[in-house]
């Protein structure tokens, strides 16, 4: 916690001199929100972000950032599948909890520019009363024949740590555990609080490929290792007759995605189309595909506007479960894990969305006297998700749509 | 998979944008990620309601997993 402070402060100070002699500086700032409130359950974050960005030399870039989740709601507490609410229909098997809190993350990145070489290394820091993290990453970047080709090779570690319930040594079996109350305590020494290591490994090699004029193309694989506790701590799920537990999932998960990206730029109605696709597995069984498209479009010298869409469908995890009784008498359970999370069951998603930039950039002279230009963006999104067996005690999700909007701003001195 | 990409690097090294064809490919419409400030919440809250990653680069901290 000092160390990260320490580093942070560094930073900071670092990118403040900086700025102070810049040849060239930018400061950013976006405001978003989403909202979603599907059967039973809503969430709120409300997202402020600020960053600024120095360039004191051609050859180096050093910036510092910080953004916030404010989060409000109410999310499932309680999982259970239809068949145990079916035998017990006079009670609500299924219960929630309000969800209220508020992660704060401090970053600082130093790169470092050649021609056609770029090297960057950067740090996060992140609070939430639950939850802290330290996040390093470092990414090389290499232009060739005659800047047609791009290379880059990216890594990030993550040691997070996150809060738990103290259980009984009595019973170490899991499936006695009991999930969290509350996030009160965490963090601290009070003795029925635990935190347990999370430890994430990111790769990222991409290609880029310029094969025409109008024409390039991006090839991008990503893998992930997560080692360390992966459960939501709060969610229980019913296993059996009067037995429910705590969120019991795999303490090790490695990902992989390929994904390929397509820009071509239609000369007859001066507009780009943006194409993606990605296919994706993991060591939990669940695979997926995206298909993503854009199409923007510039409207004068000043005024891009942005159209999206995208389909998503994945497969759910191998333990995953809409209803974990029936296994083993007298208690169950039935598997190894067990798991209420909605996002490791099969669905299938849709998300649409508009978006426009506009950008002032003065032929001559200065916006104001100090602008070199101004940016304003704004969008909005909604996404629609169909969960194939999720339920709630047997009730189907249904209205499980989701909104956000961002609005931000960019100023180059 | 591999032969596929073999050809396709050797393909990559016989063609050339000249420097002065390269207008269009430098314009922000033809950036695959030129307003990734922006789109940072919505990758975020993408990322959250799905079970599966990748493709937007590898930086990032915290949970914010609600």
């Amino acid at each position: 916690m000092q160390l990260a402070v320490f580093l942070l402060i560094e930073l900071a100070l670092f990118a403040w001199s900086a700025l102070a002699s810049a040849q060239v500086a930018e400061f950013d700032t976006a405001q978003s929100v989403f909202y979603e409130a599907p059967t039973r359950t809503h969430m709120f974050v409300y997202s402020p972000s600020v960053d600024v960005q120095a360039s004191p030399w051609s050859w180096l870039d050093v910036r510092g950032g910080w953004e916030a989740d404010v989060v409000s709601g109410a999310s499932v507490a309680t999982k259970a599948g239809a068949t145990y609410q079916a035998t017990h229909p006079a009670a609500d098997v299924v219960t929630t909890a309000s969800v209220h809190d508020l992660r704060n993350l401090g970053r600082g990145e130093v790169a470092l520019k050649g021609e056609t070489t770029s090297l960057t290394g950067g740090y996060a820091y992140s609070t939430e009363h639950d939850y802290r993290s330290n996040s390093m990453h470092v990414n090389a970047r290499t232009d060739v024949l005659q800047h047609n080709t791009q290379f880059e090779l990216s890594y990030a570690r993550n040691f997070d740590t996150i809060c738990n319930r103290v259980q009984s040594s009595a019973d170490p079996s899991p499936t006695r555990w009991i999930a969290l109350e509350d996030s009160v305590g965490c963090f601290t020494s009070d003795p029925l609080r635990t935190t347990q290591p999370i430890g994430i490994d990111t790769y990222e090699v991409s290609w880029g490929q310029s094969w025409t004029p109008v024409l390039e193309s991006q090839l991008t694989y990503t893998g992930q290792v997560i080692q360390g506790f992966q459960s939501d701590p709060y969610r229980s799920v019913v296993l059996g007759e009067g037995l429910k537990a705590q969120e019991n999932e795999p303490t090790e998960r490695a990902r992989e995605a390929v994904t390929a990206r397509l820009a071509w730029y239609l000369r007859s109605i001066k507009a780009a189309v943006r194409l993606s696709v990605r296919g994706y597995y993991d060591t939990w069984a669940i695979e997926s595909g995206t298909v993503e498209g854009e199409f923007e479009k510039s409207i004068g010298e000043s005024l891009r506007v942005m159209a999206r869409g995208r389909l998503y469908k994945q497969t759910g995890a191998v333990f995953w479960s809409d209803d974990y009784t029936g296994g083993l008498p007298p208690l169950g359970p039935r598997g190894q894990y067990w798991t209420g999370d909605r996002e490791l069951s099969p669905f299938w998603s849709w998300l649409t969305g508009v978006r426009f930039v506009w950008t002032l950039t003065p032929s001559n002279g200065r916006l104001l006297g100090v602008l070199e230009s101004l940016k304003l963006a704004g969008s909005g999104s909604m996404s629609g998700y169909i969960y194939e067996q999720y339920t709630l005690g047997g009730v189907p999700i249904s209205n499980a749509r989701a909104i956000i909007g961002t609005l931000s701003l960019a100023a180059v001195f | 998979m591999g032969k596929i990409l073999l050809l396709c690097f050797s393909l990559a090294g016989c063609i050339t944008v000249a420097p002065q064809q390269r207008a269009i490919l430098a314009d922000p419409t033809m950036q695959f990620d030129a307003e990734g400030k922006h789109e940072a919440p919505l990758r975020h809250a993408i990322d959250n309601r799905e079970g599966s990653m990748g493709g937007t680069g590898v930086s990032g901290g915290g949970c914010g997993c609600n």
